[in-house]
């Protein structure tokens, strides 16, 4: 059945990242191709699916968009647990919300899924003027840390789509190979850097 | 900093994730084992025969005969049997005992079948099957059996078996009404088994064992690849069966017996597989009275809604009135402007809301700003201590200067929560639309005096939606600042860190759904979903993103009289999830597919009717529902009462 042409993947991927960072944002750019100037807060969580076509397999995402304010972070864990892939989202204009990304990472590495697939969205691209955290420093970050890292925007919708096939194209395959997780991770900084080229 | 004092629910502290005994607290307890359970009122007795017994053991001198009745109340049909006080002579029978067996108001909604027996020696005997169980024989000593039936056809549609001629099926869908609210969602004519949840506490066992279920064509399917999953043979005839019942939804029970008897040309009926089926299963036998008794066939075992046919007999919501208006505003004011009856304003404004331009006025009072009692010298007296009250707190904030600010990182994170938030409340209104709009601004300070004014409490998100329509209506700064305080009173809770104001009314939700739809609950809780997460978004902002904003309006000065009960917000939650639960459960949601589901809810909800069907909800489940609600869960007030608000009466009526 496990043919390679016919393969199907569901893989439950998570956003965090602090509020206002453009989490709800990103995952609407993704599923419905919209952008709402004003995307209201998310009370709670949201959910998502959306398919994508890598190479010869289909990926399903089934996206948990969460509520980002820190008093809601009790509530994180009932939405990571189990995730094949986390995006953590921050906004390239605000310090603050790079920090509490690290956060999100530093939590994921400690109680997430080991083999989880990480991406490190630096989100509001298209506000260069107001940036305040650089692309070099967040790059810096993802690399020691086994992730990818993408700028994105989800207003101008640029690298948002790429930053989930990037995703898609690192997930284990159904019928995974024997690598040991341990191997993932090495191949991972090198893939990031490769992938983050990507980005302007 | 680690702060873990229970009062420090500020922002800025790294949190443990904490709740993970969060769900696992929301595990099943025992329900409430009792139907509210006196005779119905305005009732007409239409059959009664004395000297009805049961034999609950084999001796003789235990024997319990009583009274059985028939009893008629609007367009539904009950059945009572009581034991005659003090009529037996042995003393190993306790009252308790007697009690135990006594059948009070039994709806015949609820009776799936009834089956004569007439030994070749001995007295008839009826076995009364509700809910999946089998009541204990009732001997006929005076006769009467051939009578009872009649007059239970006279009144509810009962068509006899065509496999048995001593088996009765019980049905309900007599009355024209009926059939309408059942083409609406219900699950289909087979719906008359519907399982009683405030009966035995093992009706869960049956409903998990038996979800068989009938009318919806999705829940069959699904069920049918459940049964062919199981590999069990014994079942894939009770699948046919199913999948022509299917079909059926919609039609009346003549059909359904046909379908029935069609199925069971070659002998081999769902009756013997189901009874096989039963057997394997450990189930004891609560259908298994006495040796002398069969099981009664119960075929397709739906999990039909357990009220949707006791609604009828409800005062099934009142119809919603139109809204209260100036003249009759007026009638509640005494000349110096106090409202005589409270009570009664609240009444109305719960059936049929306020009128929109008086709503600037009536919220106060609802929202305890006012209190009932005030004259208008004395409210006028009261906006003005309050505006300077106001600024006064405003000016703390106001007057920090941004050297001080750079020094004050808890200042700074709030404004900031604050600042992203308000830009993004109800934008697409007119009254917060546009650039540099005046109303943001107000909501902004309003929301960063008030993280001074609570600083325990701070900011948090969804207040910024709870206070946008209070805004919008008061249109005062000040005044919409003190009613958000008023609300928050109540409210604040939804927004402690630990969750705990969260918890308990989703916990209160997990008992109420157990009480008044238990096939749903023991869904949920098959599929992991009983910590109700899918209900986090209405609970904590009061449904403000299901509803436009005039519904929105509606509905909170409707929840804000607290009448008929303080948490009609939980009863909402499951009038909209019973519309909703043959899809749920038929399409075998889970809960991720749930909480979009419920989500993408929003702006598809009718509310009028959802308000009726929580009233009638809430009536129903009367003090056992009250009762599943721990004391202290939002929006109930504290227990230390603070003075401003004592003058609003938590009536639970």
């Amino acid at each position: 059945m496990a043919t390679i042409g016919h393969n199907n993947l569901n893989a439950k991927l998570v956003l965090l990242g602090d509020m206002g960072a453009g989490k709800s944002s990103l995952v609407l750019r993704f599923v419905k191709g919209q952008f709402l100037e004003f995307q209201e807060s998310t009370i709670g969580a949201a959910f998502f699916s959306q398919t994508l076509a890598v190479n010869d397999a289909t990926v399903k995402f089934e996206i948990w968009d969460t509520a980002g304010q820190e008093r809601y972070h009790s509530l994180a864990p009932m939405y990571y647990r189990g995730a094949a892939a986390a995006i953590i989202v921050y906004d390239i204009t605000s310090a603050d919300s790079f920090t509490r990304a690290k956060k999100w990472v530093q939590e994921l590495q400690k109680q997430g899924n080991p083999n989880m697939v990480m991406a490190l969205a630096g989100n509001k691209a298209d506000l260069e003027e107001k940036r305040k955290v650089t692309a070099e420093e967040a790059r810096a970050y993802a690399d020691e840390n086994g992730l990818f890292f993408m700028e994105t925007s989800a207003k101008t919708a640029a690298n948002v789509n790429d930053v989930f096939h990037e995703i898609a194209k690192r997930l284990p395959r159904a019928q995974p190979t024997q690598n040991p997780a341990g191997m993932v991770l090495v191949d991972r900084p090198a893939e990031g850097a490769r992938a983050a080229s990507c980005c302007s | 900093m680690h702060e873990t004092d229970i009062h420090d629910l500020s922002d800025d502290a790294d949190y443990a994730a904490a709740s993970k005994q969060g769900s696992s607290s929301m595990t099943r307890t025992d329900s409430s084992k009792q139907r509210s359970s006196n005779d119905p009122k305005d009732a007409e007795i239409v059959y009664l025969k004395d000297n009805v017994t049961i034999h609950p053991t084999q001796y003789a001198a235990e024997r319990i005969s009583g009274r059985l009745k028939l009893v008629k109340q609007g367009s539904s049909l009950f059945m009572t049997w009581i034991p005659y006080k003090g009529q037996s002579s042995n003393t190993r029978l306790s009252a308790r005992d007697k009690n135990l067996y006594t059948i009070r108001a039994l709806p015949f909604s609820d009776i799936q079948s009834i089956r004569r027996h007439t030994p070749t020696i001995g007295w008839q005997y009826v076995i009364v099957v509700s809910s999946g169980l089998a009541f204990p024989p009732l001997y006929f000593y005076s006769g009467g059996v051939r009578e009872f039936l009649a007059t239970i056809k006279q009144h509810v549609l009962i068509v006899r078996s065509s496999e048995d001629a001593n088996l009765f099926l019980v049905n309900n869908f007599q009355d024209p009404l009926q059939r309408t609210l059942s083409s609406l969602e219900l699950p289909g004519s087979l719906a008359n088994r519907t399982p009683s949840s405030l009966g035995s506490p093992s009706d869960g066992n049956l409903e998990n064992n038996h979800i068989l279920e009938d009318g919806q064509l999705r829940s069959v399917q699904q069920n049918n690849k459940q049964r062919q999953k199981s590999h069990d043979p014994a079942r894939d005839i009770s699948i046919q069966v199913l999948e022509k019942f299917s079909l059926v939804t919609r039609f009346a029970r003549e059909t359904t017996s046909q379908l029935f008897r069609e199925s069971l040309v070659d002998g081999h009926g769902p009756t013997e597989k189901r009874r096989t089926n039963w057997a394997s299963k450990d189930h004891q036998s609560q259908e298994m009275v006495s040796n002398d008794v069969e099981i009664v066939p119960k075929r397709v075992h739906v999990p039909s809604d357990p009220l949707e046919f006791d609604k009828l007999s409800l005062v099934w919501g009142q119809p919603r009135q139109h809204p209260l208006g100036l003249q009759e505003w007026s009638s509640f004011l005494d000349s110096e402007g106090r409202i005589v009856d409270p009570d009664a304003l609240k009444k109305r404004i719960f059936y049929g809301g306020v009128e929109h331009n008086l709503r600037k006025e009536v919220w106060t009072f609802l929202l305890g700003y006012y209190s009932y009692d005030s004259t208008y010298a004395e409210r006028e007296y009261v906006v003005s201590v309050k505006r300077s009250e106001y600024e006064t707190i405003k000016t703390q904030w106001q007057s920090i200067s941004p050297e001080q600010a750079k020094r004050f990182t808890k200042f700074r994170e709030r404004k900031g929560l604050i600042d992203k938030d308000v830009v993004r409340t109800d934008r697409s209104l007119s009254f917060y639309e546009g650039d540099d709009n005046a109303n943001v601004r107000h909501m902004h300070d309003i929301l960063l005096t008030y993280s001074f004014y609570n600083f325990d409490l701070g900011y948090c998100q969804g207040m910024s939606d709870l206070l946008s329509p209070i805004l919008f209506i008061l249109k005062d700064e000040s005044e919409a600042f003190w009613c958000f305080v008023s609300l928050l009173e109540r409210l604040g809770p939804n927004f402690n860190r630990d969750q705990s104001g969260m918890h308990s009314q989703l916990f209160a939700l997990s008992k109420l759904v157990e009480l008044l739809d238990s096939p749903l609950h023991n869904y949920f809780k098959q599929n992991d979903c009983l910590n109700y997460f899918f209900c986090f978004r209405w609970i904590l902002i009061q449904f403000k993103r299901e509803f436009e904003n005039e519904k929105t309006l509606r509905l909170w000065e409707v929840l804000w009289t607290h009448y008929p009960s303080e948490h009609l917000h939980l009863y909402i939650c499951i009038a909209i999830l019973k519309r909703h639960r043959s899809k749920i459960m038929g399409e075998q949601m889970d809960f991720d597919t749930l909480l979009k589901f419920i989500n993408e809810l929003s702006g598809q909800i009718d509310l009028d009717p959802v308000l009726r069907e929580a009233e009638a909800l809430c009536v129903y489940a009367g003090e056992n529902g009250a009762a599943s609600i721990p004391p202290g869960t939002p929006p109930s007030l504290p227990i230390q009462d603070s003075s401003m608000y004592h003058q609003q009466d938590d009536e639970v009526l």
